[in-house]
Order: structure tokens, then C-alpha cells, then sequence
């Protein structure tokens, strides 16, 4: 298919999935966090996660008024705002129209003109929105878009855009502060643990998996290498994996070389490990190394498949042959 | 009140009533219109541009900087043809397109029109559209304008004529099948038992002609068709997107293809894919950077080598433009009758050309009389209303006609038919035209009805969708007696 358009569908997957996990993570952590009251109206854990902490203080200085939750979801100057990203999908879904379907692209269309008007809604209600909305597009994109090369590629998005921010999620924990006093495995840290999965919906896979409260090496377990919960990074490796074979079944092995690598070194690394070892040898190491491989899947993707370049299509381009000899010899 | 009440039609000729009295193909519609008022109707307006703003069938108007998204306003007052108008209709546009096609081979080979003096040669071979690119090669079938979309009015004689041709790029038939889809569905009750003409197989025909006009050696199976489009900030994505959905067919812009070896490829994620038809919808200018518009950065470098080469067939053909002058419009009648030996079965409206002395002369002398067009323009932009002018607009339009006459052409003011259309507390009558579109390869198709445009208001004589108008559904009643078929009751459903 059109190399423009795979790029272009592997980012709606991304800025969908994005949008709901923007808004499930402000959701959660405005809750959660009303019990440790910062100046942040609770919203610290989610500007980390999105990185975003030093973009909003540098806005606040020049708008001393604007809120965390104003600028976390409707700013228009904040391109970490759910209004941005959705913007961003919808823009994207606009030139897609003949490559999605009649339902889903006003499924999305919908969400985006309800962001344009600030209405009297509560944050509650324009987060669930969101999800409700997000929820609706993937589950039409399944139901009434046709299931062939294109689907693969978005779904390449989704997964990516959720292994990224699983891992995100749990590393913007490994940056939370304990109260003086407070025990790493006491009661805060229990309680800060528990927003962690709630933020990526497996508080209940959690509780159905294992028994008693609720330990570190065991979301570990859960977050990063159950292969039967959807937001794990197993699960999405593996996904991802098994959608990329799919989706470059027709293309020229050198083309597709370096992203299936790097995914299958991942998918094997993942599955060598346990919950207890990623903690005992540095869960924020262990983080960026994952993030890292992210991002080698995502250029190699961008470089070698989305580019679509003429060099690459000749019989025997030269990458091919210099690949082809450094396997044979 | 219902909101047909004290509906005037003083203005003149109008769709509906003749002199007051309602015509027969507009009962059903009439008697729908008879149970609702303005509030009603005003709700079934907001679930009407609900239902477009949600399928984003929005257009941009380019001298808005501020409103770049807006709806085309939809009017639920429908236009009806009778059977047999249209097909008078039809083979109007039949013929004028023939005759458009053998006027664009014979330009672009032995000038013989030119030569027989049929046209002045400074229209045709010194025409700025012409493109020299195009002299001595025939296109696939030689058929050159493969969309076409001509704009007709009904004169005050109540008899259609041709106000304008558009045999480039135009635009509207996506709006004419989302047009019905939304009557269909927001006043189900309009419609009639009869049936009406259908008109969403539109796609299926415009792809039938693509691969019909595709390179010789290509085989119906192998075929790689796209639709070319500008990008998605172009005013008319919407409608590109449309027709490559509804063809099933991939839509790229220009930096997705690229050609080697005179052989065009699309980029594509297994490599490159070779394409043979591009329908396009980008001006002759940004088609291809090595050939007209050097400077541009937008086309595909050595797209035209491709299609003299026979390797690709591009849609239309570049250099139609001559074609749909408005100048050159004056001389089709005589086109007609040259080339077909045939009166015109649609009349034009009487233009005087500034080009021609007795004609420029006229036009000076009745300026404010007469309708002043700029040749080379379109969306109505630019056009002067004489009755409607002040004393300064005409003085100075005069003076612009006298510096550069070529570049003018008028034509008398044109009282077209009405058709009643909601003013937000009543219907009122606004003028409207019809652009209908006809399909070409190896013959021609018309599409039954086509897009009927509203002016913006009562007083208004522009129905361009750029000066703020709306548009309506347009239905052709079906003909039994034609094919003898059997008009299907309500129940078991019409088209």
C-alpha cells in the first residue's frame, strides 16, 4: 500500500492510544492524588509520565492562572493536551478517509469537535468521554474497516503508543517521592503502586492474578511480562510482532530487516526476565533500555518502510547484497 | 404557520410553481412542507448540518483565513426533473460534449476549425490554456475530457441553457450523492412513490471509464488507478477522498509518485508499484515541474513524458482548458454545427467577447444591462451584475474592459428560475443552476440530475459555492414508458 498512508495510520493508532491514556492517567491520578495535595492538583504523576513537567512550568511562568488540568487537556499551546493529540488524529484521519471507514472517521470527528467547546463538563465526564470515544473508534476499525495491510500498521501504533506508555507509567513511579517515614513496600507506597495499575487498568487483572496486597516485583510481573494482559509490554511485543509479520508479508526482506530484528531481540529479551530480577537489577535501567528499542523500532520503521524510496525497489539494491554476503559469510 | 404559506414567486420563473399553481412532480414534496413550520423545519435543518458536519463534508473558502471549515449550507427543498426533460437534457450534454472532445483533437492536431475559420486562431492555438505539450499525440479512445461538469440555468422561457462549461477539474458530484443520502435520511416522507433516478453508482461508472481509457498494452486485470489530489488542504479533499473510497482505488498526492524510465510508480511500502491511469485533480500548472510550472515544487517531475510515452493516461487531459474558455463558449454552437452537422439541442446564453469590435462595442454601450465576466476566472469571483451595479463599479469595470477587451466577455442579465429555499422563517425563492456531470470514454454517461446550487439570498444572481450559496438534492423522476418498468410501491422501498 501507499507508503504515506501506512505512515500515516501507524500514527492514528499512536494518537488514539495516546489519547486515552492521557486521559485514563488524568483521571486516576486527579483522584488518587487529592490525597497528597500538591500544587499540582494532583497532576504531578501525569506531567511526569508525559514528560511534560519543565513545558508546563515554562507555560505557568507566563500564565500564572493556567492550570495542570487546563493544560493537560484543553490547551491548544500544549502539544501534551488530549485536545492536541486528538487534533492531531483527527487531522490524520481527515486524509485517511478512504483508508478507515464512514463510522470511524466520525467517530473521531465527533470527539474532536466535542474538545472544541469548553463546556460546563466536568473533568470526570470529558475523560470518559475521551476513553468512551477512543474505545468506539478501535472497536469500529475492527468492526467495519477492511482487515487488510493497513490495519496491521495502525495496530502497530496502538501497541507501541501502549508498550511506551505502560513503561512510561511505571517509571513515573520510580520518580515518586515517599513522604519522610514512609517505607518502600509500607502503606503509601502500596497506595502509589495501586494507582500505577489503575492507571493502566490492571488494578483488576491484578487482584484476579494474584492474591494479597499488592507487591512491587508482582506489577512488574503483570505490567511488563504477563503475555495474557493487554497493556503489558510482553503482550504488546508480541502483538506487535505477529502484526508486523502480517503487515510486510508481500515486502522485500531488506526492507523489513532491521524493525523485525529489533523485534525479535526484544520479544526474547522481554521473556528472559522476571519481575524480581528487572527490580533487584534497576527497573529504571531496565526502562530505558525498552524505551530505547522503541524508539530503533519506530525509525527503522519510518526509515525503512514508510519512506517508500525508489533505491529500494531494484532487484539487488546495494544494502540487500551487502546483507545478503555479511549472512553468507 | 406552515412555512409554504405566502410563498411568492414575483421574482419570476420558479421550479415549483408555475404562475402560482404547483407542478405535478412537486406534490409530494409540497405536501410534506404543507405539515411543517419554521420551527420544524429549522430542527430538521440542524439534524441535516448536524449529519454533514459529522461525515466532515466541509469545504474551505480560500479568502477566509479565519473560517477554514465550513458546510456547504444544505436546503431539504429538493429540484425535480420530469423523464422527459432530462433526457432532452441528455442528449444535450451528449452532444456538446462530442462535439468538445473533436474540437479538443482537432486543436491539438490539424487546427482544421482554426483553418476553415470556424474559430479565431488567437482563441484556440494562442489560448494560454493551450498546452503545446499535447500537439500531435491522441490521447487513449481520444478522449480528453473524461469528467466533465457543465453548468445549466433555466431561462425565463422556462427552456435549460448552458451557462458554463468545466472541463478540467470540477468539482460537486461527491455533495450530489451525500445530497441524497441526507434526504433519505432526515425527510424520508419527501420522497415520492415513484422512483427516482439514482445516483450513487456514480463511482462505478467514473471507474468503468478509467479503465477503459487505460494504456493499450495494459490489461483490465493489471490496471493500477489513482486519484491524484492536491492534499488535504485543498477546498475539494473531501470530494478526492470520496471518489477514491467509493472506487476502492488509492489517492496520492504528488510526492507519493515518482517516474523512472518514462514508467510511473507509486511509492508504496513494499517499494514501488507501477500506476497506470491517474485520475487527477490538480490544475495543468502543478502536474509535472519539468514541463509547465517550472518553479513549483508540488506535481510529479516526468509525469508528462510518461503519458506521451502511452505508459500512463492521465485524466483529464492536460489542455482541456481551451475548451471551457469563456470566450471559446461563444463559438460552440457554431462547434456543434461544424463538427456534427447538428443544431445545438441546449442553447448558450448570447455572450458578447471582448475580443470581437461589434461585440466590444456592446458590451460598452449596455454595460449596465449586461453580466461582466472575467475570461479566465470561476467561483464567481471577479463578476460584475450591471443592473445590480453601482455607477462607480461600472465606470470602472468599463475602464478595465477598455484596457485589456480579450480578457472580458458579458452577457445579458439572465432572470433563472427559482426554486423556494428556507431563509431560516420561511421559504422564499432563490435562483439556483444545475452543474450536471457527464462521464467519457468510450461514450458518454450523464448522471441523472446533478448539483442544484442556491444564491445566498433573494436578490442574489451568483450560485457559487464560494460566495456563501447552498446546494440541494436534484431528482429525475424515472421514465416507465422508456423502460417499462413498473413503478414500485412505497413499501417495497424506491432507489
Amino acid at each position: 500500500m501507499l507508503a504515506r498512508v501506512a505512515e500515516n495510520l501507524y500514527w492514528l493508532g499512536r494518537y488514539l492510544e495516546r489519547a486515552d491514556n492521557q486521559a485514563r492517567l488524568i483521571d486516576v491520578q486527579r483522584l488518587l492524588g487529592s490525597e497528597f495535595a500538591t500544587n499540582s492538583e494532583g497532576l504531578e504523576f501525569v506531567l511526569d509520565t508525559l514528560e511534560a513537567d519543565e513545558s508546563f512550568a515554562e507555560a505557568r511562568a507566563s500564565q500564572p492562572e493556567l492550570t495542570a488540568a487546563q493544560y493537560l487537556i484543553h490547551s491548544t499551546e500544549s502539544r501534551h493536551s488530549i485536545r492536541s493529540t486528538v487534533t492531531l488524529a483527527r487531522t490524520l484521519a481527515l486524509e485517511l478517509r478512504e483508508h478507515t471507514s464512514r463510522e470511524v472517521f466520525e467517530a473521531i470527528n465527533r470527539l474532536y469537535l466535542s474538545m472544541q467547546t469548553s463546556s460546563t463538563r466536568s473533568i470526570g465526564e470529558t475523560m470518559e468521554r475521551t476513553r468512551n470515544s477512543v474505545a468506539t473508534v478501535l472497536g469500529l476499525f475492527e468492526n467495519t474497516v477492511i482487515q487488510s495491510e493497513g490495519a496491521h500498521w495502525m495496530r502497530i501504533g496502538i501497541l507501541l503508543e501502549r508498550a511506551d506508555m505502560t513503561s512510561r507509567i511505571v517509571d513515573a513511579k520510580y520518580f515518586m517521592s515517599l513522604p519522610e517515614g514512609e517505607m518502600v513496600g509500607g502503606p503509601v507506597d502500596r497506595h502509589q503502586w495501586r494507582g500505577v495499575l489503575r492507571s493502566a487498568s490492571a488494578l483488576e487483572a491484578y487482584h484476579k492474578s494474584y492474591l494479597g496486597s499488592i507487591r512491587v516485583d508482582r506489577a512488574i510481573d503483570l505490567l511488563f511480562l504477563s503475555p495474557l494482559f493487554p497493556r503489558s509490554l510482553v503482550y504488546c511485543i508480541d502483538s506487535m510482532r505477529n502484526e508486523f509479520l502480517q503487515a510486510t508479508a508481500e515486502t522485500p526482506p531488506a526492507r523489513a530487516l532491521v524493525s523485525s530484528t529489533e523485534l525479535a531481540v526484544i520479544q526474547l529479551d522481554l521473556k528472559a526476565q522476571s519481575g524480581a530480577q528487572i527490580v533487584s537489577a534497576g527497573l529504571h535501567e531496565f526502562i530505558d533500555r525498552f524505551q530505547a528499542t522503541l524508539i530503533r523500532i519506530h525509525e527503522a520503521l519510518t526509515e525503512n518502510l514508510f519512506k517508500g524510496s525508489p533505491t529500494q525497489t531494484t532487484d539487488s539494491p546495494p544494502e540487500l547484497s551487502r546483507i545478503e554476503s555479511l549472512q553468507s559469510s | 404557520m406552515p412555512i409554504l404559506d405566502g410563498y411568492s414567486t414575483s421574482t419570476g420563473l420558479d421550479e415549483m410553481f408555475d404562475n402560482g399553481v404547483l407542478r405535478p412532480q412537486y406534490k409530494c414534496v409540497a405536501s410534506h412542507l404543507s405539515q411543517i413550520d419554521a420551527k420544524g423545519f429549522l430542527d430538521l435543518q440542524a439534524n441535516a448540518d448536524l449529519e454533514t458536519m459529522s461525515n466532515g463534508i466541509t469545504f474551505t473558502v480560500y479568502s477566509d483565513s479565519a473560517g477554514t471549515e465550513r458546510i456547504f449550507p444544505f436546503s431539504l427543498v429538493p429540484r425535480i426533473i420530469e423523464a422527459a426533460e432530462w433526457s432532452l437534457i441528455e442528449s444535450g450534454l451528449r452532444q456538446r460534449i462530442k462535439t468538445l472532445n473533436m474540437f479538443l483533437e482537432d486543436i491539438y492536431n490539424d487546427a482544421k476549425c482554426v483553418a476553415d475559420n470556424v474559430i479565431p486562431a488567437d482563441l484556440t492555438l494562442g489560448n494560454t490554456a493551450y498546452q503545446h505539450q499535447m500537439k500531435d499525440f491522441r490521447p487513449p479512445l481520444g478522449c480528453y475530457t473524461h469528467v466533465a461538469g457543465i453548468d445549466l440555468i433555466r431561462a425565463e422561457d422556462g427552456r435549460f441553457r448552458v451557462l458554463e462549461d468545466n472541463l478540467r477539474t470540477p468539482s460537486g458530484v461527491s455533495y450530489v450523492i451525500e445530497n441524497r443520502r441526507t434526504m433519505r435520511s432526515i425527510v424520508p416522507e419527501m420522497f415520492p412513490d415513484s422512483e427516482i433516478e439514482i445516483v450513487d453508482d456514480y463511482a462505478e461508472f467514473l471507474l468503468d471509464n478509467l479503465i477503459a481509457v487505460r494504456p493499450e498494452n495494459v490489461t483490465t486485470d493489471e490496471v493500477k488507478i489513482v486519484v491524484l489530489t492536491p492534499g488535504h488542504f485543498n477546498s475539494a479533499y473531501f470530494e478526492h477522498s470520496f471518489l477514491s473510497r467509493h472506487m476502492g482505488v488509492d489517492l496520492v498526492e504528488g510526492r507519493d509518485l515518482v517516474v523512472e524510465d518514462g514508467i510511473l510508480y507509486m511509492r508504496s511500502t513494499t517499494g514501488l508499484e507501477r500506476v497506470h491511469v491517474v485520475y487527477r485533480r490538480v490544475d495543468d500548472d502543478y502536474l509535472d515541474p519539468l514541463v509547465f510550472k517550472k518553479d513549483s515544487l508540488l506535481g510529479v517531475p516526468g509525469i508528462m513524458d510518461a503519458y506521451r510515452k502511452g505508459n500512463v493516461t492521465i485524466c483529464n487531459a492536460p489542455g482541456t482548458g481551451v475548451a471551457d474558455d469563456k470566450s471559446v463558449y461563444r463559438f460552440v454552437p457554431d462547434l456543434i454545427r461544424y463538427y456534427l452537422s447538428e443544431e445545438p439541442v441546449i442553447e448558450n446564453i448570447p455572450s458578447y467577447i471582448g475580443r470581437i469590435d461589434e461585440d466590444l462595442q456592446f458590451m460598452l454601450d449596455n454595460i449596465r444591462d449586461l453580466v461582466v465576466k472575467p475570461v479566465d476566472g470561476s467561483g464567481g469571483y471577479g463578476v460584475l451584475i450591471g443592473p445590480q451595479a453601482t455607477a462607480g463599479q461600472i465606470s470602472a469595470r468599463r475602464k478595465d474592459i477598455s484596457l485589456k477587451p480579450e480578457k472580458w466577455i458579458a452577457q445579458p442579465l439572465q432572470n433563472f428560475s427559482t426554486i423556494p429555499t428556507f431563509d431560516g422563517a420561511k421559504l422564499e425563492p432563490r435562483r439556483s443552476d444545475l452543474r450536471a456531470f457527464v462521464l467519457t470514454g468510450q461514450d458518454s454517461w450523464c448522471m441523472p440530475g446533478g448539483l442544484t446550487r442556491v444564491a445566498p439570498d433573494q436578490k442574489s444572481y451568483i450560485v457559487n459555492s464560494s460566495q456563501g450559496g447552498g446546494s440541494k438534492d436534484t431528482w429525475v423522476l424515472k421514465d416507465y414508458s422508456r423502460n417499462g418498468h413498473v413503478p414500485n410501491a412505497k413499501s417495497t422501498g424506491g432507489n
